[in-house]
């Protein structure tokens, strides 16, 4: 059942508005939000037009050439390296009659070759070529067009917008002087695996913004992962107080390590209330506290970068509105949330391991995966039971527990994005 | 431990060697001390300072204890007491103690002992010392006169300018019950000694500020986050080492790290043997052992007959969902392939569903050997 006009006229934003003026902070959203195909063209719009989104890994465009295709909503774009090793983003638009470009999701190229009528453009945007022209035609002023990008410490994000928020460098600096130990920019793909998750996207945030279901839905996660993730110390339920008391002591190893090697740790926590909205924190993990194995053993030997414990914890990343990464000692795992329709989502998710790590050798990749392989498919399981709730009529927007304050966090970024762009 | 009688108060006391230098060190005594000071700590807790003769030092380590001759109504009594000063601060020891109603002892040495009287004694005894577990972070926890051996330990520290990290928490009746209040409050300005005092009840002239009621497990992480990576003693009355016992094994403190003084002051006898090694369960079980294979893990595993599966399971880290854990949920239910469990629950699985073979891993607890189907 819809509530909006068939077309998204003034009845829509008006209704929108309605929508928007009706969120009551604390609770989840109205179904409309997950289901109803207008709001989803204004989340489009107005968040991932707009937004710095993340989209793929330096590793994944190693040398030049390489490239990946992103799409967002209609929206096709390509990531490449130039031969200056410059990281470029462009429509995946040729510029003679709109012919689509690039048709694989990654690959290398020497030049880009349009395959209607082999224009050919420079990994730097430029048409190098264009044949049977006229005497006065001008290259120059048919080159790709460019979308912004940027490398935040090897983490690619762009932005489809004319004036992307302004916020974002300042940002990544913040975040790069955490991420710097890790050294991104000298790891390889280990594994990448893309989900279809049957839920809208902002189900699949939301439920990556919480650890209220970890207990239950993530046995092999909470292996490693602290299940008291959000919960303030009066709050810790009894069964949980042994995983407490865990917690607390290899937090304090762990800001010990940090200390010792001069490597940041605390909390930055900014979810809501500027465009470029993220945390960060490091934070110590169960078991054996280096990586999200089932004993919390390191996956891979090759520790990454110049890293001289394999005991740091995970660095975990969140940055508004599609991603979540964990920085391990020993590998990343990265992960982006897509918008495919309403009601579906792709996430990907990348590990990356240190440029030398052999597999077979320094890792075993079943061992490095294994974890979030599962974890993901439990959670596809419950966004899809979740989107299915949402639509359902008997569905009611229920509070946020105490632990799910990003979620609510999460949810009121996105409330203040759509006030942005809706007429009130 | 042997009676010994009180020595004469004549004459010297030729059971023990003869000091050849000033100052010399004595291991091992069975002498007389002279009272050298009284001084009220509390309104019902003295310290009683003593010297040896021959201005002999005694070397013991902090956290030990002496066993006083005490002569009540004439008839000499034996108490073991802490001594609550310093190693370093050898050329007195101290004993500090609280006046317990029908304790004899206590009360004699409260009414009767003056500076320059003579009592017999002995020791040091006791394995109960930080010098005996270095470790680079300890929790000295004690209740009422409970804090006389961790503040020895404490105040060695500090002597010796250690850089161990101390979380001293302390647990008292009412703020004029804290004992070395002042000492406690200075001594919690150095950068490695963190003090916290609970107090269960405001006093007649002060409401309690810091923690009130019981020592929790909250109260402890909050005071102690580094619990498990430190060497923790504990020393307090009977119900209250129980319940820090109870609480450290809910924590998951290594056994070996856990150290306390079962020392019951003004009651007759020597103190009860210092458990170092012993598991911290209150109740040592010595019930039978059942080997439980989680048949889809592949893994086999023991499981005492009072230990709950998912507990076991969690134990030996596997993976299982499991939620509450207390038998409402039911996201722990699993198919039993076979045994016998004896399971109290509370509602989280249908009587159907026992009778279709589920367990709720949390609440069943194996009466024979098992196969779970997870």
């Amino acid at each position: 059942m819809t509530i909006f006009a068939p077309n998204p006229d003034a009845t829509a934003t008006s209704t929108l508005s309605s929508l928007i003026r009706r969120r009551r902070p604390g609770f989840s959203l109205e179904a409309e939000f997950y289901t109803d195909p207008t709001v989803f063209a204004a989340d489009l719009d107005a968040v991932f037009g707009r937004h710095w989104i993340f989209v793929a890994t330096e590793a994944e465009i190693a040398e030049e050439g390489d490239y990946v295709t992103v799409t967002v909503g209609k929206a096709s774009v390509i990531i490449i390296r130039d031969d200056d090793f410059e990281i470029r983003a462009f429509r995946n638009v040729c510029r003679h009659r709109g012919a689509r470009l690039l048709n694989e999701e990654r690959g290398s190229v020497g030049n880009i070759v349009c395959g209607y009528h082999q224009w050919t453009y420079s990994p730097d945007g430029s048409l190098l070529h264009a044949k049977d022209q006229p005497a006065d035609f001008d290259k120059s002023c048919f080159g790709l067009r460019s979308v912004s990008v940027r490398s935040e410490g090897g983490l690619i994000f762009i932005c489809l917008a004319a004036e992307p928020p302004n916020d974002f460098d300042e940002v990544s600096a913040r975040i790069e002087a955490y991420l710097g130990p890790h050294q991104l920019t000298n790891t390889k793909v280990a594994a990448q695996i893309d989900l279809v998750e049957h839920a809208n996207w902002k189900l699949v945030m939301e439920n990556n913004r919480e650890c209220y279901h970890c207990e239950a839905g993530h046995p092999e996660l909470t292996c490693t992962f602290f299940p008291t993730y959000g919960h303030a110390v009066e709050d810790i339920p009894t069964r949980l107080l042994p995983a407490h008391a865990r917690y607390l002591q290899a937090e304090h190893d762990l800001e010990t390590a940090c200390s010792d090697r001069g490597y940041p740790y605390e909390l930055i926590h900014e979810l809501t209330g500027r465009p470029s909205a993220f945390r960060i924190q490091r934070e110590a993990l169960d078991g054996a506290g280096e990586s999200y194995t089932i004993d919390g053993t390191a996956a891979s030997q090759k520790l990454l970068g110049d890293l001289d414990t394999p005991r740091l914890g995970r660095l975990s990343l969140h940055h508004q509105p599609n991603m979540w990464s964990h920085f391990l000692a020993d590998h990343a795992v990265v992960f982006s949330a897509l918008p495919l329709d309403v009601d579906r989502t792709l996430v990907r998710t990348t590990w990356l391991v240190h440029s030398d790590a052999v597999e077979g050798e320094d890792y075993d990749l079943d061992n490095l995966t294994a974890v979030w392989k599962m974890t993901n498919a439990q959670d596809a399981g419950l966004c899809a039971l979740a989107q299915t709730g949402v639509s359902d009529p008997g569905y009611l927007p229920g509070p946020y527990a105490p632990s799910e304050s990003d979620v609510d966090d999460f949810v009121t970024w996105y409330i203040e994005r759509l006030s942005e762009v809706v007429e009130p | 431990m042997t009676d010994l009688m009180l020595p004469p108060d004549t004459g010297t006391d030729h059971r023990y060697p003869e000091a050849s230098t000033d100052n010399e060190l004595l291991d091992d005594f069975d002498g007389r001390l002279r009272c050298s000071s009284v001084t009220d700590i509390t309104h019902d807790v003295r310290s009683f300072s003593f010297t040896l003769d021959d201005r002999a030092q005694l070397r013991f380590t902090p956290g030990q204890y002496l066993t006083l001759q005490v002569p009540v109504d004439g008839v000499p009594v034996e108490r073991c007491y802490t001594i609550s000063s310093a190693p370093a601060d050898a050329d007195e020891l101290t004993i500090t103690v609280k006046r317990v109603p029908d304790g004899p002892v206590s009360n004699w040495l409260h009414d009767h002992l003056r500076v320059g009287d003579v009592l017999g004694a002995s020791g040091p005894l006791g394995a109960f010392s930080s010098d005996l577990h270095p470790a680079e972070q300890l929790v000295l926890l004690s209740a009422g006169s409970g804090i006389t051996p961790v503040m020895s330990m404490l105040r060695e520290m500090i002597n010796r300018g250690s850089t161990q990290q101390i979380r001293f928490i302390h647990s008292a009746r009412t703020p004029d019950d804290i004992i070395f209040r002042a000492e406690l409050e200075w001594l919690d300005t150095y950068p490695n000694v963190d003090v916290t005092i609970i107090c269960e009840a405001d006093s007649a002239t002060e409401n309690w500020q810091g923690p009130t009621g019981r020592l929790s497990p909250a109260v402890l992480l909050k005071a102690a986050p580094d619990l498990l990576g430190s060497e923790i003693f504990t020393c307090g009355p009977a119900p209250y080492m129980a319940a820090v016992r109870e609480m450290v094994d809910l924590l998951g403190v290594d056994p070996g790290r856990y150290h306390e003084e079962s020392f019951v002051l003004g009651t007759p006898g020597a103190p009860l043997a210092p458990s170092t090694t012993e598991t911290p369960s209150a109740d040592a079980p010595t019930t039978a052992t059942h080997l439980v294979e989680f048949r889809r893990a592949g893994r086999t595993i023991d499981c005492d007959a009072s230990t709950s599966i998912l507990t076991a399971a969690s134990a030996a880290g596997i993976p299982l969902p499991s939620s509450c854990g207390e038998g409402v949920c039911g996201s722990c239910k699993q198919d039993l392939l076979s045994g016998e469990v004896d399971m109290q629950h509370a509602g989280g699985i249908r009587p159907k569903e026992i009778r279709q073979g589920k367990v709720l891993l949390c609440s069943a607890k194996p009466t024979s050997d098992l196969i779970i189907d997870a």
